[in-house]
């Protein structure tokens, strides 16, 4: 459905080859292996070694127990119990894991280290991203929804809240989640350094659509993104076909503006996503979706039916014709 | 009057009734001022950075839970003396595992085990304070 | 002061031990104990009081309702086998796995601890029954109807949706009666372990054999206390949240709304400091039966007794002070989070040592390998695996990454199955000879085995990749074009495989058939368990025995035979009652033959109307749920009038062995006041929370104390503490002048006190009377506090009328006073409580 967004540099890496290969699962949008920033890169090379103790520990534990109770021929002889388990039990472990638990607190002033002046406000509703960009200096934001675009190789500030639930937003491919909780304000930094298309979603239940709330996040050349940012300012193009002429009566019509912006225009609704510039964002229905007339025609008639409890009605009344007009004035809004 | 009317027959016996409830309350000691310092130490992080951190910064936090850090070491130190005391150790070895020590050693025997555990937790609860220097 | 104290020699020498028990004697005797204690049949079957038998009916419910929850999660499993499956709907898919883990974590895990506890424990410690069986009784019916009634809404469609956490405000302002079927029927069920765990440390500490002293308990008594501890502090803070929960539910008291001054975290704080002790609380009593087994295995004595002390007690501790670690993305300050991480790691070390000691064990024994041990093989695979995946996500750098992902998913139950299932397995196998008296079936114990660890690893090991590959939890559906379809389809084939080897066990636990024991201690151990006969008695030991060594099977040969012969204490029940031995906590030296309640209706109807008291508020049933709760305190009233603190025909009673021992105990001899101060404790730490909820919300919220706030009226505030100081000091005088025969001051005192405590309550809640409870969450825990306060204010009015009658009707003289011992201490608590409340909401306000 999606643009295939599979990290070359994650296909040779060895955490692929060593863990996913075997499964043929290596598509990686989502996934905390293919890592394309500096946090979630810090963080899985912390896995790798955690992992390879882990088995080692493992490996050794089960094989004592299997000697103990399978393979020796006679009981052994401990000479002293309270010096082995000192030993074994207190000594070896405080320091394993002293040694580790040190190594982690380090990293975490890193991880939530201050942004290099992109500032960008996600708003969790259900079940949905409000996201507004406020560059540095901005004293309005750019807003947008269901897709978070940063600039690669520099720190962005993720200032997270919700409106009604508590969500959790999560990149995986970037970093560490961070949970949006009605009443504060909770900060993600992340530093994404490797350009490309990932995914992300809400980690935290929220009700009936919570495994449909999810985003295209985009890292791009900050060249390309400060060019992005700047058409995302403008107002929506009007529209350029009859069908799509049409297609913004009947936005008009059925009162889609009383939930929907589009900037440039007399609709500026608050409830739903804005969408002036719809057309240029990879998925419908937060990151369920590609954004196909034919999807926007499903989704438009019968929204509840493909996400439980969403707050868009479904207009089932319109007939087709009807909806690939409106199809085609949304596919118009680049 | 319990007593008397059960005379005591074995060594054991000897030792006072009273001080034994205090020792199976003395295996409790360490790991409570474990506890008391890992509270003190959440509860005055958190009561710090929400109220004054972000505008004073934490030194005056991290320098706290050094001090409290030190003060419960040093309990818990003279706590694991007074049981290692009670424990005699050289008494201990696999072979005498078939009887169990007495009572009066257990007790110690445990207390220093648990001191053991309350001084590792200490140390670990206190390396937060030294890497991160942030009210975020 | 009676004179009431123990007589005769003790301990017992060997010539009057070796002294033979004449033939007609050991048959009148046994006559008498039967008559005392044997099991009614028929419907009366369901008066039981016996802990053989609550034991019983206890772990079968607990079976039933795992295998409901189990079923529940294989339906899930089917809608993830495939990608974008329609098998559930979104709706009914959270409700399930909400009720997965509501019904494996309340309605199994717990309780079958308090189950096998029941079951084992008196029998460990050869005692006839635990201190009070009507309380288990009622324990038990209470744990029923709540899980019937929980578990029962999934099958109407009305079950809670929002996690088994239920976190809100997606659980408080959820629609439909989910969210109070959950807190009611569990608030219900919480009350019940409490009580369960009361009785069980009182268990441990009094009901010892003659001569047990507290290095030789078995290892199994010594979690059991740790764990009953642990129940005692970590389920109050719930039930504290339950209320508050209720309260916004039921009258919009905004405790967790935002917009008027609440906090959604602080029910993750509550949920979490009772969630994180529950996992060890589940750990703990499992890893208590391979600390039963082991040994036996190895044909040795556990190696290191005082490490496996030192492991539980020091888990216990530190399981407290990693709930955090459930909350590392939510925001908090990184240092707080570091705290948490730290207590995270370092409880890594205890629960190790556990293992180090068992390796030990085996190392220097000689292992004979059985079917019990082939299951904790597999417990120690699994479990090292979840916890080494346990230490990576201590870390919490590593937590924001998989939080609430697949791993998670993969993680818990490594250490769940590892940790809690493949134990209690093991001890199904290993205890089944001895409380049914016929061995399972080795060929299919096998076949379960290798059905259930295969296919678990094929169902969980995956996870930890599916996790890492970006699968959240508690998702309906997933697209298909992420990679996460082949995992999640073998994931789904490995839960049926897991389903056919429960399948094949719970065959062989029920097929008829299997061949009875001929030998009472097949495994030959070395604990007191084993010397139930072949053929069960009711009366469970013949004999309470004198104990000189940990594994006295093994060490004491002419144990069995002196015990059946009833040589030892107790062998009979002259007045066909029900009684077992009270022993000193330190060195177990007898002090008092307690008559503990025998079978009947009571514990059955108070669960009924207790039951009724917490089910029918769902249903906007405020009268009937009042009338029932009206019945249920006279239900229990009656059960403690007619049933406890009797006044014996004698003083004495000769127990055997040249031993006198008095029938009748108050004060700190008695286990009663043992319970009342466990009670208390567990009671003061619900209470603890609510006032931690206060400073919380001050430190959380800038907005917390609003500026125009009304306050309670400081006078009356006073007042209350005043008349509450006054009763108390009546309360504490009538236990004094009773104590010196002056019947009619102590009367006067326990008259003028409730009329006291009347007014001071009355004064309290119209000090509260200005406030808005709706309007901002300042009033609204103020008035949370006085409710709790002047409930327990009620509770402590209607204990000294209960006094009163004692010493009216005779249950209360000066030579027998428990209960006016117990009430008195539940005053100092009320004091305690009413002071702290008094300081809080009328001293604290004015001064923050």
């Amino acid at each position: 459905m999606l643009r295939k967004a599979i990290s070359p540099r994650f296909l040779r890496s060895p955490a692929c080859l060593l863990l996913v290969l075997p499964l043929a699962a290596c598509d990686g949008r989502q996934s905390v292996l293919n890592a394309a920033g500096q946090d979630s890169r810090q963080l899985l090379y912390l896995f790798i070694v955690m992992l390879a103790g882990a088995v080692v520990l493992w490996l050794g534990l089960n094989g004592l127990f299997l000697y103990v109770t399978r393979l020796r021929p006679q009981a052994l002889k401990i000479h002293n119990v309270n010096w082995f388990l000192f030993g074994a039990g207190v000594l070896f472990p405080s320091v394993v894991i002293g040694a580790l638990l040190a190594w982690g607190l380090s990293i975490m002033p890193a991880q939530r280290a201050a942004g290099d002046g992109l500032r960008i406000a996600v708003h969790a509703e259900e079940w949905w991203w409000r996201v507004e960009y406020w560059p540095k200096g901005a004293t309005t934001p750019i807003v947008s929804a269901n897709e978070i675009r940063f600039p690669a190789g520099s720190r962005s500030e993720l200032h997270l809240s919700a409106d009604t639930y508590i969500h959790s937003l999560w990149i995986p491919a970037l970093g560490g989640k961070m949970d949006m909780i009605p009443g504060r304000t909770t900060v993600l930094t992340l530093h994404p350094d490797l350009e490309g298309f990932y995914r992300g979603q809400c980690a935290e239940l929220c009700g009936a659509s919570h495994a449909l709330m999810a985003f295209q996040a985009v890292v791009m050349a900050p060249d390309d993104f400060a060019r992005w940012l700047k058409d995302q300012a403008a107002s929506a193009p009007p529209p350029t076909s009859p069908a799509a002429t049409r297609g913004e009566a009947l936005f008009r019509d059925e009162g889609c503006g009383a939930c929907h912006t589009v900037r440039g225009t007399e609709f500026v609704g608050a409830v739903g996503p804005d969408l002036t510039h719809f057309a240029s964002r990879g998925t419908l229905g937060a990151g369920n979706w590609q954004p196909t007339a034919e999807n926007l025609m499903a989704w438009i008639a019968h929204a509840d039916d493909l996400k439980p409890d969403v707050a868009m009605p479904a207009y089932d009344w319109l007939d087709p014709d009807q909806l690939a007009d409106l199809a085609a004035y949304l596919k118009g809004l680049t | 009057m319990a007593q008397r009317s059960l005379p005591p027959t074995d060594r054991e016996d000897e030792d006072e009734l009273r001080d034994e409830s205090l020792s199976l309350w003395r295996i409790a000691f360490s790991p409570i001022i474990w506890a008391a310092h890992f509270l003190l130490c959440y509860a005055g992080a958190a009561i710090w950075c929400a109220r004054v951190g972000p505008t004073q910064g934490t030194a005056f936090l991290r320098l706290s839970v050094l001090a409290l850090t030190l003060i419960a070491l040093g309990l818990i130190g003279w706590v694991g003396w007074r049981a290692l005391q009670q424990w005699r150790p050289e008494a201990s070895t696999a072979d005498r595992l078939h009887h169990p020590e007495n009572r009066h050693h257990f007790l110690g025997h445990a207390a220093v085990l648990l001191s053991l555990i309350s001084v590792v937790g200490v140390i670990y609860v206190a390396l937060p304070a030294l890497f991160i220097g942030t009210c975020q | 002061m009676t004179g009431r104290s123990p007589q005769g020699p003790f301990p017992p020498t060997e010539e009057m031990l070796a002294r033979p028990v004449p033939t007609a004697l050991q048959v009148a005797q046994e006559e008498e104990l039967h008559a005392a204690w044997r099991t009614r049949t028929g419907l009366r079957y369901l008066m039981s009081t016996n802990n053989t038998v609550i034991g019983k009916w206890y772990a079968a419910t607990c079976l039933v309702f795992m295998l409901f929850s189990g079923v529940l999660a294989l339906l899930m499993r089917i809608q993830l086998a495939f990608p974008g499956m329609n098998f559930l709907d979104a709706d009914r898919f959270n409700q399930f796995f909400t009720m997965h883990g509501t019904g494996m974590m309340f309605l199994f895990a717990v309780p079958l601890f308090e189950a096998m506890a029941i079951l084992l424990l008196p029998a460990f410690l050869g005692a006839r029954d635990m201190p009070f069986p009507r309380l288990s009784a009622f324990g038990y019916w209470s744990f029923l109807i709540g899980g019937v009634f929980v578990l029962g809404s999934v099958l109407f469609d009305a079950a809670p949706s929002s996690g088994w956490f239920m976190y809100p405000p997606l659980a408080t302002e959820a629609e439909g009666a989910g969210s109070d079927i959950w807190l009611l029927g569990l608030s219900f069920i919480e009350v019940a372990s409490i009580a369960a765990a009361v009785e069980l440390i009182v268990g441990v500490l009094k009901c010892r054999p003659p001569g047990m002293r507290v290095n030789m308990m078995p290892l199994y008594a010594w979690y059991v206390l740790v764990v009953g501890g642990m129940i005692l502090f970590a389920f109050p803070p719930l039930i504290a949240g339950d209320l508050l929960f209720e309260l916004e539910r039921a009258l919009d008291w905004p405790f967790f709304d935002p917009a008027r001054g609440g906090e959604p975290l602080f029910w993750q704080h509550l949920f979490w400091i009772f969630g994180h002790p529950e996992v060890y609380i589940v750990f703990l009593p499992s890893i208590a039966i391979a600390a039963m087994i082991v040994p036996t295995v190895a044909q040795r004595p556990i190696v290191g007794y005082s490490w496996i002390v030192l492991s539980a007690v020091g888990t216990g501790f530190l399981s407290f002070g990693l709930w955090v670690h459930h909350m590392f993305t939510t925001g908090l300050p990184l240092i707080s989070l570091g705290f948490f991480s730290a207590a995270s790691e370092a409880v890594v070390i205890p629960t190790g040592i556990q293992i180090f000691v068992f390796l030990a064990t085996l190392a220097l024994g000689r292992v004979r390998m059985s079917l019990p041990m082939l299951w904790i093989a597999g417990a120690l695979a699994i479990f090292t695996a979840g916890g080494l995946t346990g230490v990576m996500l201590a870390i919490a750098p590593f937590d924001w990454q998989v939080h609430d992902t697949y791993f998670i998913v993969a993680h818990l139950h490594y250490t769940l199955f590892g940790g809690m299932i493949l134990p209690v397995m093991a001890g199904v196998y290993y205890f089944h000879p001895f409380f049914a008296k016929r061995m399972l079936s080795e060929r299919l114990g096998k076949w379960a085995f290798w059905l259930i660890f295969g296919g678990f690893n094929l169902c969980f090991l995956p996870m930890h990749l599916t996790g890492l590959l970006g699968m959240p939890r508690r998702v309906f559906t997933y697209p298909g074009d992420i990679g996460w379809n082949t995992l999640n389809l073998i994931s789904t084939i490995g839960a049926f495989t897991i389903a056919a080897g429960f399948a094949i066990f719970l065959w062989d636990l029920v097929r008829p058939g299997k061949p009875h024991l001929t030998n009472r201690n097949p495994w030959n151990a070395g604990t007191l368990e084993w010397t139930d006969q072949v053929r069960h008695r009711d009366w469970g030991v013949r004999s309470i025995p004198y104990v000189t060594s940990r594994y006295p099977l093994w060490d004491q040969p002419k144990l069995v035979a002196r015990m059946d012969a009833g040589r030892y204490y107790l062998p009979d029940a002259p007045e066909r009652l029900r009684e077992t031995m009270v022993t000193s906590v330190i060195d177990a030296r007898p002090t008092q033959v307690q008559r503990v309640t025998g079978d009947s209706w009571i514990p059955l109807l108070a669960a009924i109307f207790t039951g009724g008291c917490f089910i029918l508020p769902i249903f906007h049933l405020y009268a009937p749920a009042a009338m029932s709760g009206v019945m249920a305190v006279g239900c229990i009233l009656y059960w403690l009038w007619t049933a406890t603190a009797q006044v014996p025909k004698a003083e004495m009673r000769k127990a055997g062995l040249g031993l006198k021992l008095p029938l009748y105990a108050s004060g700190p001899e008695a286990v009663g006041w043992w319970a009342m101060w466990i009670t208390m404790l567990a009671d003061s730490t619900a209470f603890a929370s609510l006032v931690f909820g206060f400073f919380f919300y001050w430190t959380a919220r800038a907005d917390f104390i609003p500026g125009d706030a009304t306050h309670a009226d400081a006078g009356l505030v006073a007042l209350c503490a005043a008349g509450i100081l006054l009763s108390w000091g009546l309360t504490y005088g009538a236990r004094h002048l009773n104590r010196s025969a002056h019947a009619t001051a102590a009367r006067s005192a326990l008259i003028a006190a409730p009329t006291l405590a009347l007014g001071a309550g009355t004064a309290l809640v119209l000090s509260v009377l200005e406030l808005s409870p709706t309007s901002h969450v300042y009033p609204a825990i103020i008035c949370a506090l006085v409710i709790w306060t002047g409930a327990h204010i009620a509770l402590g009015i209607l204990m000294q009328f209960y006094c009163l009658a004692g010493t009216i009707f005779g249950k209360i003289d000066p030579n027998h006073d428990t209960d006016l011992w117990n009430v008195t201490l539940y005053w100092h608590f009320l004091l305690m409580t009413v002071a702290v409340t008094a300081a809080v909401i009328g001293l604290a306000p004015r001064l923050l």
